[in-house]
């Protein structure tokens, strides 16, 4: 019964399982912070070659890459999961998975039939499989958390969205005639945004928020029925979609709706903390939230106002929604995870959280990144500030590098030189 | 769903008290600290008690495994306790910045230890333990002094 569960003394993956696609998914971030300073403006029309090229990197290769890090040490802890050979399965994702994103990149660039074939096998294959296994553990437990049942519902839609990529791939490859083309865009396109990232965030979001701040737990009717509500109405939208696309405008501002209700919940959440200091992770979550609101609030309007600058606001506090969540994230996971191995690994030199990243340094990051998000708001209106914005993006992603790197390093050189508790002493 | 309530309601109480003291610390109160670190202390050992003296034992005998998830929960107890003593270490050499440190990683790891006992072990126990021994565990454990 109990090794169901999971409940055992190594449950925790080793720590390379999850810096690795930390590292990943920051060196992705960089380029993107590259490719901005490449295409400049041209990513504010949402149907332009070098939006859809941008979206991919930052949604694929940054956020899918952070997504496997998190699951990886949390399925453990909030759910029970334990996966086996955890090193194994990460090489096994992680390589196809970064070669299938740089081929659909270059896919998109040449429309080259052969590359999106490559690109559909490559991440295809590497990300239905873990999803697979993921979903297969899931399913298989006997009860479940909000937080467990959400992050079941959020892979499941991940499956979604990537079975309909590959019909649109198979499409551009030549495989299919592509007969529902721009109803499964359309689908793929808002599963992937509220059916995997929202519904992601919002699932860990239960356990997190009440785990690291302490703070009251969500109320019941949403936490239970939030992640379903999200969920049944993409289906439902995406099916009805295929006859009549004007479904979408409703089911939009319902999704909006929901979620910015979900988003002034947690801001209230965050002020009936019962650790009342307020570190740079705090702020981060607040920015999340604030960016939430407003992308929800311009999707909203813009489904009235057909104004491009609506639209590209949206997006732009979307990704800010999105990417704040990750470094208030990072900023707890990182620090802890290294010691927390030093210290079961019995080394009294075990750097403390401070010592691998300061608050400080975490602060510093905050305002880079609120610098990136005003410089590209300030961009639809001063198109040369792009630039600084693409500047900015790769100092943000660069100044992630770097701790990943340093806190490796801690971890590497505490083993080496650090002294150790005899374990079989006595 | 008794056993759930009352050892749930218990890790809130420290989660308040663990968070008086790490105000009192940050604010450089270190006569306020030191009071509300001990009680945090105390209340954290006993609920520990409570659970390795009468809880655990109650579980282990109805299910015949002394190996299975009560004995990672002993395994993070002495994690936990080792914390707390660096904890009064930090708080004896007013070092903010340490005691804060150590305040992050125990948090987490309570919290952890905390969301796996809360929903597995006490979900077991509620379910798999006899009304009757329910009881009267809960009985034995409220008596449970330091």
């Amino acid at each position: 019964m109990f090794s169901q569960n999971g409940l055992s003394l190594d449950q925790a993956p080793p720590l390379s399982v999850v810096f690795r696609f930390f590292f990943s998914g920051a060196l992705f971030g960089i380029l993107t912070g590259l490719l901005i300073l490449l295409f400049k403006t041209t990513i504010f029309n949402a149907h332009s070659l070098e939006a859809i090229i941008l979206t991919h990197t930052l949604t694929l290769g940054v956020m899918l890459s952070f997504m496997f890090a998190a699951l990886f040490q949390m399925l453990p802890v909030i759910a029970g999961v334990t996966l086996k050979s955890p090193v194994q399965k990460a090489n096994f994702v992680q390589y196809p998975f970064m070669l299938g994103v740089i081929s659909l990149l270059f896919a998109f660039n040449s429309n080259a039939p052969w590359l999106f074939g490559l690109a559909s096998l490559l991440l295809g294959g590497s990300i239905l499989t873990i999803a697979g296994i993921m979903l297969k553990n899931l399913i298989k437990l006997p009860h479940h958390s909000s937080s467990s049942k959400g992050i079941l519902l959020t892979l499941s839609s991940l499956f979604i969205v990537i079975l309909l990529a590959l019909y649109l791939t198979g499409t551009l490859s030549g495989l299919f005639a592509g007969t529902y083309y721009t109803e499964v865009k359309e689908a793929h396109y808002s599963f992937g945004l509220f059916g995997w990232i929202a519904l992601l965030i919002v699932s860990i979001s239960f356990q997190v928020i009440e785990m690291f701040y302490v703070t009251p737990s969500y109320p019941k009717l949403v936490s239970k029925y939030l992640p379903l509500t999200l969920l049944t109405l993409l289906v439902i939208t995406s099916i009805i979609g295929l006859f009549s696309s004007y479904i979408w405008m409703f089911s939009n501002i319902l999704l909006a709706l929901l979620l910015s209700g979900y988003a002034l919940l947690t801001l209230k959440r965050l002020t009936q903390r019962k650790r009342p200091l307020t570190d740079a992770t705090v702020w981060f979550w607040r920015m999340g939230m604030s960016s939430l609101l407003l992308s929800m609030a311009f999707m909203i309007i813009s489904q009235f106002k057909e104004i491009a600058a609506l639209q590209t606001l949206s997006y732009i506090f979307f990704t800010s929604f999105a990417l704040s969540i990750v470094f208030a994230m990072f900023y707890k996971i990182v620090p802890f995870l290294t010691w927390f191995h030093l210290n079961s690994q019995g080394y009294f030199t075990a750097p403390m959280m401070h010592e691998v990243i300061h608050p400080k340094t975490a602060k510093k990051h905050l305002y880079i990144h609120l610098a990136t998000i005003v410089t590209f708001v300030l961009s639809i209106f001063i198109p040369q500030m792009i630039l600084l914005a693409g500047l900015l993006t790769i100092l943000s992603f660069g100044w992630m590098t770097y701790q990943i790197i340093h806190a490796h390093l801690l971890y590497k050189k505490t083993q080496e030189t650090g002294e150790k508790f005899d374990m079989n002493m006595g | 769903m008794i056993i759930s309530q009352f050892m749930t309601q218990e890790h809130r109480d420290c989660d308040t008290e663990f968070a008086a003291a790490e105000q009192a610390a940050a604010n450089g109160d270190w006569a306020d600290a030191e009071e509300k670190f001990m009680l945090f202390a105390n209340t954290t050992l006993r609920h520990f008690k409570r659970e390795e003296d009468e809880l655990f034992p109650a579980f282990e005998a109805q299910t015949g495994s002394s190996e299975g998830p009560t004995q990672v929960m002993r395994y993070e107890h002495e994690q936990v306790k080792d914390l707390i003593g660096k904890l009064a270490h930090a708080l004896e050499d007013q070092d903010k910045d340490a005691y804060l440190s150590l305040c992050e990683s125990a948090m987490i790891l309570l919290q952890q230890h905390n969301m796996k006992e809360e929903q597995m072990l006490y979900a077991m126990c509620d379910r798999v333990l006899p009304q009757e021994t329910k009881v009267s565990t809960l009985e034995k454990m409220k008596k449970v002094v330091l």
